[in-house]
């Protein structure tokens, strides 16, 4: 399995976190651009010099975009059609592998990873239990509200992210 | 903070992912038996051509080029009602999602194919694309595999009962009693 | 005509003749249309040729779809687009009964009964075109002159869905004016118009129902007295 990358939109539709990591062939993620973060000192060692990946056009603030406007229409279409209570719980292109996970709190986590990839809602569920919960919510210095993703990037929920890809791999 | 307990914490709980998806993923070697076993379990038969899968159909869209509902139809229970507006509405809203999804490509391919399949807690759809851009939706009961089968087959009695009637406007919206007849036999054969 | 490849088979078989080198393709594409094995084009075959004369229903289907949306353009109502069909199905018959009655060489006769022109019609007639017979013959109890050839899924509305306003309308007024052509050529004049009539199994069913001049009645009346 591979993950391509990971997003966190909040309750104001705003992304509050982004993680890329670089397709090797090695089993291990390396992070390779963190737009919204700054690199903590335990994942410096490992990551790559950032070089523009070739062929993806956009930059991933844009995509970050891009990915909440489907998203959101496509929870909308989903509920429409099987009225509130329905979930969209992934997609699938000939390419890539869209995976969604909302909370009540209306937080949403996204994962894009390959195709050939199974269900991932338990485990952006359990990102949302035992990372976010543990690391952002209950992390006295973080700020009620992220915008622009304060509070999200610690060193805490960046490591457990990075095992935590790493074990789903 | 105790370094070593929150990595305690992250280790179980991926233990725990792994665990429930061993079968599917495992690389380990003593699963890979219990893998294939599974898998051709689920191959399911290879249907004959013109017959339908064992299967619930809800509904089938057909979208023209420009975005606009040129079909609808819905064939079993299983989704909401919606007005005719609505209808057009989502057919546009997917419209766009659909060129935006093949934009969001992580890998490097240069051209990326839209949105293919869609699953929710409740139906999965199919979307399958022509080259000249229309497009067919088919939403089926969740976990359906094969609805690569029903979609070549519908794309088939479209090209004979809509596109060999010659009172039939190109991109318009389809009234084509031979296509509805047909499309109801295939996937009600029962009824 | 009794061809009928999917659209699916229709592409593949496209993509076999298109091959890189077309000059060699001729050789080796045995299954191709238009070169046989002979390097002769479909064009260059004996008229005799009946074998290997089958065509595509697909092609057929976009060929006659064409000819119905053309002469839609300009006619006033179902009725008048009818006889539009109806004309060029008699121009087909009156070319295809000659060819028939050639391909029949020494054994060909010329009917003079109206059973036997009748029965030559739903029978060599209809499977000279369609590979089949037609699927009844009947008479109408009430009238004399008027006679019903019916066949259960003819091949020119296989995909022709007519528009409910249009609910009068039958394509099948092209065959109905090919056996008006071949009725005319055996010299029994008459009218032959193509009607829905479906039943629970067939949904396409159409009746052609044939009604003779008075002349005709008269001369076979005076054939029986004989």
């Amino acid at each position: 399995m591979v993950v391509y990358s990971f997003f966190i939109f909040d309750r104001h539709c705003e992304c509050i976190y982004i993680r890329q990591w670089l397709n090797t062939a090695s089993s291990a993620a390396q992070p390779l651009s963190r737009p919204v973060t700054a690199s903590s000192a335990a994942t410096v060692a490992t990551s790559v010099v950032e070089k523009p990946t070739a062929g993806s056009r956009l930059s991933m603030a844009e995509q970050a975009k891009l990915v909440f406007g489907v998203i959101f229409s496509l929870r909308n279409m989903v509920k429409k059609l099987c009225g509130p209570e329905d979930s969209f719980l992934c997609y699938r292109t000939g390419h890539y592998k869209l995976h969604y996970y909302e909370t009540l709190s209306s937080l949403r986590f996204v994962m894009l990873t390959d195709i050939r990839t199974e269900s991932l809602k338990s485990s952006l569920h359990q990102i949302y239990v035992n990372l976010y919960v543990e690391y952002v919510v209950k992390n006295p210095l973080s700020p009620v509200e992220h915008a622009g993703g304060e509070g999200v990037n610690n060193e805490l929920f960046e490591l457990g992210i990075d095992s935590f890809v790493r074990t789903i791999d | 903070m105790n370094v070593s307990g929150w990595f305690e914490a992250v280790a179980s709980c991926s233990s725990a992912t792994t665990n429930s998806r061993s079968q599917a993923l495992s690389l380990h070697p003593a699963a890979s038996h219990r893998e294939n076993l599974t898998s051709s379990s689920f191959k399911p038969p290879t249907p004959r051509p013109g017959h339908l899968p064992n299967m619930v159909v809800y509904a089938v869209l057909i979208l023209n080029k420009a975005g606009g509902l040129i079909y609808q139809r819905d064939f079993n229970p299983g989704l909401q009602k919606l007005s005719s507006n609505d209808y057009l509405i989502l057919a546009g809203t997917f419209h766009g999602v659909h060129a935006i999804t093949s934009q969001i490509s992580p890998t490097n391919e240069t051209s990326s194919s839209g949105l293919e399949v869609l699953e929710s807690e409740n139906f999965v759809m199919r979307c399958f694309q022509t080259l000249t851009g229309t497009k067919f939706l088919i939403f089926a009961e969740p976990r359906q595999q094969n609805l690569d089968v029903v979609v070549r087959r519908v794309y088939e009695l479209y090209a004979d009962y809509v596109m060999k009637n010659p009172f039939y406007q190109i991109e318009m919206p389809i009234r084509s009693e031979g296509f509805d007849r047909h499309l109801n036999s295939y996937i009600k054969p029962h009824q | 005509m009794n061809r009928d490849p999917s659209p699916f088979r229709t592409a593949s078989t496209a993509s076999t003749a298109t091959s890189p080198t077309p000059k060699y393709a001729n050789l080796t594409a045995s299954t191709n249309l238009r070169y046989s094995l002979t390097r002769k084009s479909i064009y260059d075959r004996h008229l005799n040729r009946t074998k290997t004369s089958e065509l595509s229903k697909s092609a057929f289907a976009f060929l006659f779809g064409e000819m119905v949306q053309y002469a839609q353009k300009k006619v006033y109502g179902v009725q008048d687009l009818e006889k539009k069909l109806n004309l060029h199905g008699y121009a087909v018959g009156q070319r295809f009964l000659e060819l028939l009655l050639w391909r029949d060489g020494r054994t060909a006769k010329r009917e003079t009964r109206i059973l036997g022109i009748l029965q030559f019609i739903s029978h060599q007639l209809y499977r000279a075109i369609f590979q089949k017979q037609a699927d009844t013959l009947e008479k109408v109890r009430e009238n004399e002159d008027e006679y019903m050839i019916s066949d259960n899924d003819p091949v020119v509305n296989t995909y022709i869905s007519v528009p409910k306003e249009m609910s009068q309308l039958n394509c099948g007024a092209f065959i109905a004016g090919i056996i008006e052509a071949v009725l005319d050529g055996h010299c029994f004049p008459a009218k032959v118009t193509a009607h829905t009539a479906p039943n629970e199994l067939w949904p396409g069913r159409t009746v052609f129902l044939i009604k003779f001049e008075p002349e005709v009645l008269e001369r076979e009346a005076l054939r029986v007295g004989s």
